[in-house]
Parts: C-alpha cells; structure tokens; sequence
C-alpha cells in the first residue's frame, strides 16, 4: 500500500507517525475491499450486460479475429508482404494469391494481414496512450484544481480549437512522416477530448458523501483521486478509448490514402488503398481496393459495436 | 444578454492571440527564411554573405521576435497574409480563388446531412424497438464506420465509371459555367461528405426526440386530443430540433476540416485540395494560413452557437 506515486500534496504523509485507531479503522477496510475483489460482483453484472448486447458479442467476435489474424500473419500468409513478383503483377484472385496481387505483384492477403498489425498499432497505440495522458493529467487535475487544471484546460482548449484534420497534417508538415511521428502526432491531437471528460467526471463525484469522507480519514490528494475516485469514471473513459480507436484507425486510413500517413514502405491499411486513387485500377483491379477497405470498415465498427455495448453496460442513464 | 457576450470575448481573444503567437513561432521554426525563397538556390550560393545579411536587415528580419510578431500580426489583419513558397502567388489571393469552391461543398454537405440526419433521427425515434429503428441504428454505425475516401471510390466507380451518370471529379468543365451545368459535378462530393455528418446528427436527433417525447407537455397535447402527428412534429420534433441545431454549429468547421480528403478523391479545387499540396511540398506559409484561418472559423463558430444557446436557454447566460 506504500508504492502510491508521491506528490506534493502527500508530502505532509512523509514523517512516520504512531500508529492511530483511524489506522485500524483503515485496516478493516482494506480487508473488505480485499476480500470483496474476488467474488467479481460487479464484473459479474458488467459483464452479463454487455454480453446480453448482440452486437457488441458480434463486434467483439470481429475485433478478436482480425487482431488474431494479424498476430499470426507470419503463420497464416504465404508470402511475404513486401517482395514484389513481377511475373504475377495484378493477378486476379486465385488460390496461390487469395486476394490477387497489386501493381508490383505483392501479394494482397499478406498485405491486408501485415498492415493490420501497423494500422492496429497506430490506432490502438494512440488511443492508450492519449487516454494515459488524459487520464493522469484530467482525474488529478479535476479533483485537486488550482494551476494545474488552469493551464491544462488552456491547453487542451487551444489543441482543441484546430480542426483535428488540418492539425494532424500541420504537424506531418513540421515533423516529417514516420510511424512513430503519426503516433505521437495522433496522441497530442486526441488527449485533449479524454482529458476534459476525465475532468468533467472528477468534478461531478469531487462533492460526493465518500470523498469527504476519504478527505477527513487525511488520504493525501493523490491516492483519493487515483484510487478511489478514477474507478468510478473507468465507464466513460473505457468507452471513449474505443471510440478514438475507431477515430485514429479511419484517420490513418485516410492520411494514409493521401500519401501523407506511414511512410509507403511499410504496409497498412491506408497504404494498400492508396493504390485505388488510379481510376484504371479502380475500374478494373477490384482486388486491389475492396478487400481491404471491408476489413478497414468491418474493424472500425466492430470497436463502434463495443463501444456501444460498454456504454450501455456501464451508464445507467442510457438504459432503455 | 451584452454581459455574457462580452464575456465569452473577453475569454475568446486571448485564446485567438495565443494560437497566433504559436503559428508564428510555428512559421519562424521552420525551416529557410523569406531571403533564402526569394533568390534562387544556384544563385544564393554565389552570393556574398554580407550582402545577403543587408538583405535580411533590409525586410526586417533582424528585428527581435515579438516585434516580427507584431509587423505580421498586424498586417495580417489589414489582409495581407503572406506569400505563398509555390511561384510567389499571394495567399490571400489563393483564399479568394479556393475559398468559393470549399464553402460550395461544404454548405452543400451541411444542408443534405441537417435535413436527411433529423428526419431519420426522428422516424428512428418514433419506431423506438422496432425493425426500422434498429436497422437505421445500424446503418448509422455504418456510416461512421466506413471510410468517407472509400464511399468516395466507390461511388465513383459506380455512377461514374461503371453508369457513367456523374462526372468522375473536377467542378467545372471549361465553358459550361452556369449552375446546372455544375449541379452534377456537386452531387457526388457532396453526397459522400454529408453521410458521416447525417449518421452524427440522426444519433444526436434520436435521443434528443426520445427525450422531448418523455416530457410532461407531450402527455398534456396527447391528453387534449391532439392527433398522434401534430403531437409528434409540433411539439415534439420542434423542440428536439434546437439541440440538434447548436450540434450543427459545432460540427460546421469539422465539416471544413472533412473536406480535406473529400476534395482531394474528387479533384475538387477547393482550399483543402490546396492545404494538401502545400503539406507536401512543404509551403509552410500556406499550411500555416490554412490553419489559422480553420481555427478561426472554428472560434468564431463556437462563439455564435454560444450566444445562440444563450438565446435559446436562458439558465445558460445566468449561469456561472
């Protein structure tokens, strides 16, 4: 219980003090939370409703199959994603080439496979770690207030303000395309909307009857806000996670699309799809775009489908 | 109703003046200087370095950072945005030629998704649990599912290459500049810019009808005698409308942002196509206007729907 991350406002916890009857009325409390977190109650109901929701068991049927398809890409495909062949150039479907190859003679299935792995990254990469920054920043903050929340807020307001598009290419412009630059980049542009809903929902259970009761137990800022008020925002911050997931993979799709993504070396989604900006192949190559684009847009929303049922399973206000 | 407006400026044009401030400094980092775009690269390398110092002097560009700040800012305001790097064409001459076309396709696209979004927000929420609500739910998560680039390919490929009832891309054809000779080059784009927007505005109109149906004045009407429509549309949809109208606002410059990947899939020539040449070639000032001008139009957006929810719920400018 002693590795809570140290901070400013816990540094009048610092000095050792004899042990006092709070400390054993403490105690006791640990030992009921400890023993309630095994018998999962509330995972237990959480759990049943989200699964009673179709399509969020669908959605997260998809979502667990292309991941896993991916992961084993190196298994699965037959080729590699990156040796052109240039004997097989736009071959049409077949069983050596399960979805055809593109204008190089790469073959597509592996392509789809591989660039999954990258265009899940990205997306799933700078939704976690957005909402890591958010997170911290917004739950201490909005619990706590003062300069912290102050120039925070300002910041995220100025972030905020750009259109996310013309801000997320401005800095391709300054920073260069990379893989990790568009992480980063993705990351800057989204911890602004997490933030600010971790803060909204620290704000409202801030007055409430237990937190007081944890100010007055002198549980230094820190551990209330982290340990005790941040399990009662997880819902909304679970269900915004997925959605700016779904967000980062359509716009690395489209960055991608227009050259300006990860660099056209490495396969992704967005990188495969580029090549259908030529009308011929467009018109006469449907290999080369369509597979692709389903497995984008199934994937994106089989995260809205679990968004969707987390939001259900989580907020009562939406039931009905 | 003057205080609050006054307020909401008061705390607006700072934020303008830091955004500014940091697309200058944004503007200073980069790379090369005005001297070193003005003369060409073989010719530069010749010159004498004391002559190039004067010549920096001469256009001020030894001058301290804020006061360049100043002279920019400034003349900014007075309309004079700057050259772009690409043959030295002026910006604000470029905003004048592109603008026109983006607020064409976005205008266009805003209307299409306000009337289709609310109508369908609306019969989703009256059919509440039924077949037809659910299916419109579902084509909703289609519609923020699928990458708008990929609707985009795929209309085309359809309506223009494979019915050949649309043109492919462009605006206009040179000669054939009246409206209806332009009406089908706008159908397309327009169309596939506005289904991401009507899929938000139907969800946001759905929940805002089921909530106006819950309230005591609908019961009252019903109680009256009031045929099921009239209840419906005139007390009902009236009033879920306001809501949806402050979303619409919001989502105007996002809408301008959107159009980024819509005018480049159909060659549209809009300032976002243009934003997308300057990213890649690196025209810094042209990025840099681009994305102040976005900011801009988002601030002033956020303050017009600011007064006119004040407007609309008076708890608003009473409140904080």
């Amino acid at each position: 219980m002693s590795d809570v991350p140290l901070n400013p406002g816990d540094a009048v916890r610092s000095p050792p003090r004899p042990r006092t009857r709070r400390d054993a009325q403490f105690d006791r409390i640990r030992d009921r939370e400890a023993a309630r977190q095994g018998t999962k109650l509330r995972g237990g109901r959480f759990l049943s409703k989200f699964l009673n929701n179709r399509l969020a068991v669908v959605g997260l049927v998809i979502f667990a199959s292309i991941i896993l398809l991916s992961l084993a890409a190196p298994l699965i495909a037959q080729h590699d994603p990156k040796s052109p062949n240039l004997r097989a150039m736009l071959d049409p479907p077949s069983a050596e080439h399960w979805f055809g190859t593109d204008r190089t003679g790469r073959d597509i299935f592996a392509r789809v496979l591989y660039g999954g792995r990258v265009s899940i990254l990205v997306g799933l990469g700078s939704a976690l770690l957005s909402a890591l920054i958010g997170v911290v920043i917004g739950v201490y903050s909005g619990y706590v207030g003062g300069w912290l929340d102050w120039v925070a807020m300002r910041i995220s307001e100025i972030f905020m303000s750009f259109p996310q598009i013309i801000l997320v290419l401005l800095l391709v412009a300054i920073l260069g395309q990379s893989l990790l630059n568009l992480i980063v980049i993705f990351t800057l542009t989204g911890w602004g909307g997490i933030y600010r809903m971790a803060r909204a929902r620290m704000l409202s259970i801030r007055e409430e009857e237990y937190v007081q009761a944890l100010r007055s137990f002198g549980l230094g800022p820190a551990r209330i806000a982290y340990k005790h008020m941040l399990p009662n925002a997880l819902g909304p911050i679970m269900v915004n996670i997925t959605l700016s997931t779904a967000a980062f993979i359509l716009q690395e799709a489209g960055l991608s699309f227009l050259g300006l993504g990860v660099p056209m070396s490495v396969p992704t989604w967005g990188n495969i799809l580029n090549a259908a900006q030529d009308l011929r192949l467009l018109e006469n190559a449907w290999w080369v775009w369509l597979p692709v684009g389903a497995t984008i847009s199934l994937f994106v929303l089989s995260v809205n489908f679990i968004g969707d049922g987390l939001r259900d399973a989580t907020d009562p206000s939406q039931q009905g | 109703m003057l205080t609050y407006i006054a307020r909401r400026l008061l705390t607006l044009i700072p934020m303008a003046i830091a955004i500014s401030f940091l697309i200058y400094l944004g503007l200073d980092l980069t790379p090369g200087d005005a001297v070193s775009h003005m003369i060409p690269p073989d010719v530069i390398g010749t010159m004498d370095p004391e002559r190039l110092d004067e010549l920096r002097e001469s256009l001020g560009l030894g001058k301290p950072f804020l006061v360049r700040y100043w002279i920019w800012i400034t003349g900014v305001l007075q309309g004079d945005f700057g050259y772009s790097l690409a043959g030295g064409v002026q910006i604000s001459k470029i905003f004048l030629d592109r603008l026109p076309a983006t607020l064409e396709l976005s205008c266009a696209a805003l209307v299409i998704s306000t009337i289709l979004g609310s109508i369908l927000g609306t019969i989703s929420a009256l059919t509440r649990g039924t077949f037809a609500d659910q299916a419109l739910t579902v084509v909703g998560m289609l519609g923020v599912s699928i990458p708008e680039f990929f609707f985009g390919l795929v209309a085309i490929l359809v309506f223009a290459l494979n019915l050949g009832w649309l043109p492919v891309g462009g605006r206009t054809l040179p000669g054939y500049d009246s409206f209806w000779d332009r009406l089908p080059h706008l159908i397309m784009p327009a169309l596939v810019l506005s289904i991401m927007m009507t899929a938000g505005v139907m969800r946001y109109a759905r929940s805002s009808m089921l909530d106006a149906l819950s309230r005591d004045f609908i019961r009252t009407a019903r109680s009256k005698g009031m045929p099921e429509w009239r209840v419906n549309l005139l007390h009902g949809f009236r009033v879920a409308l306001t809501p949806v109208i402050v979303l619409i606002g919001f989502r105007l410059p996002v809408l301008i942002g959107g159009s980024v990947i819509i005018e480049q899939v159909f060659q549209w020539p809009g300032i976002g196509k243009e934003f997308l040449s300057a990213v890649r070639s690196q025209d810094y000032p042209l990025v840099m206007m681009v994305a102040l001008f976005s900011v801009m139009a988002v601030l002033l957006a956020s303050l017009i729907v600011d007064i006119l929810t004040a407007l609309i719920d008076p708890r608003v400018r009473l409140g904080d």
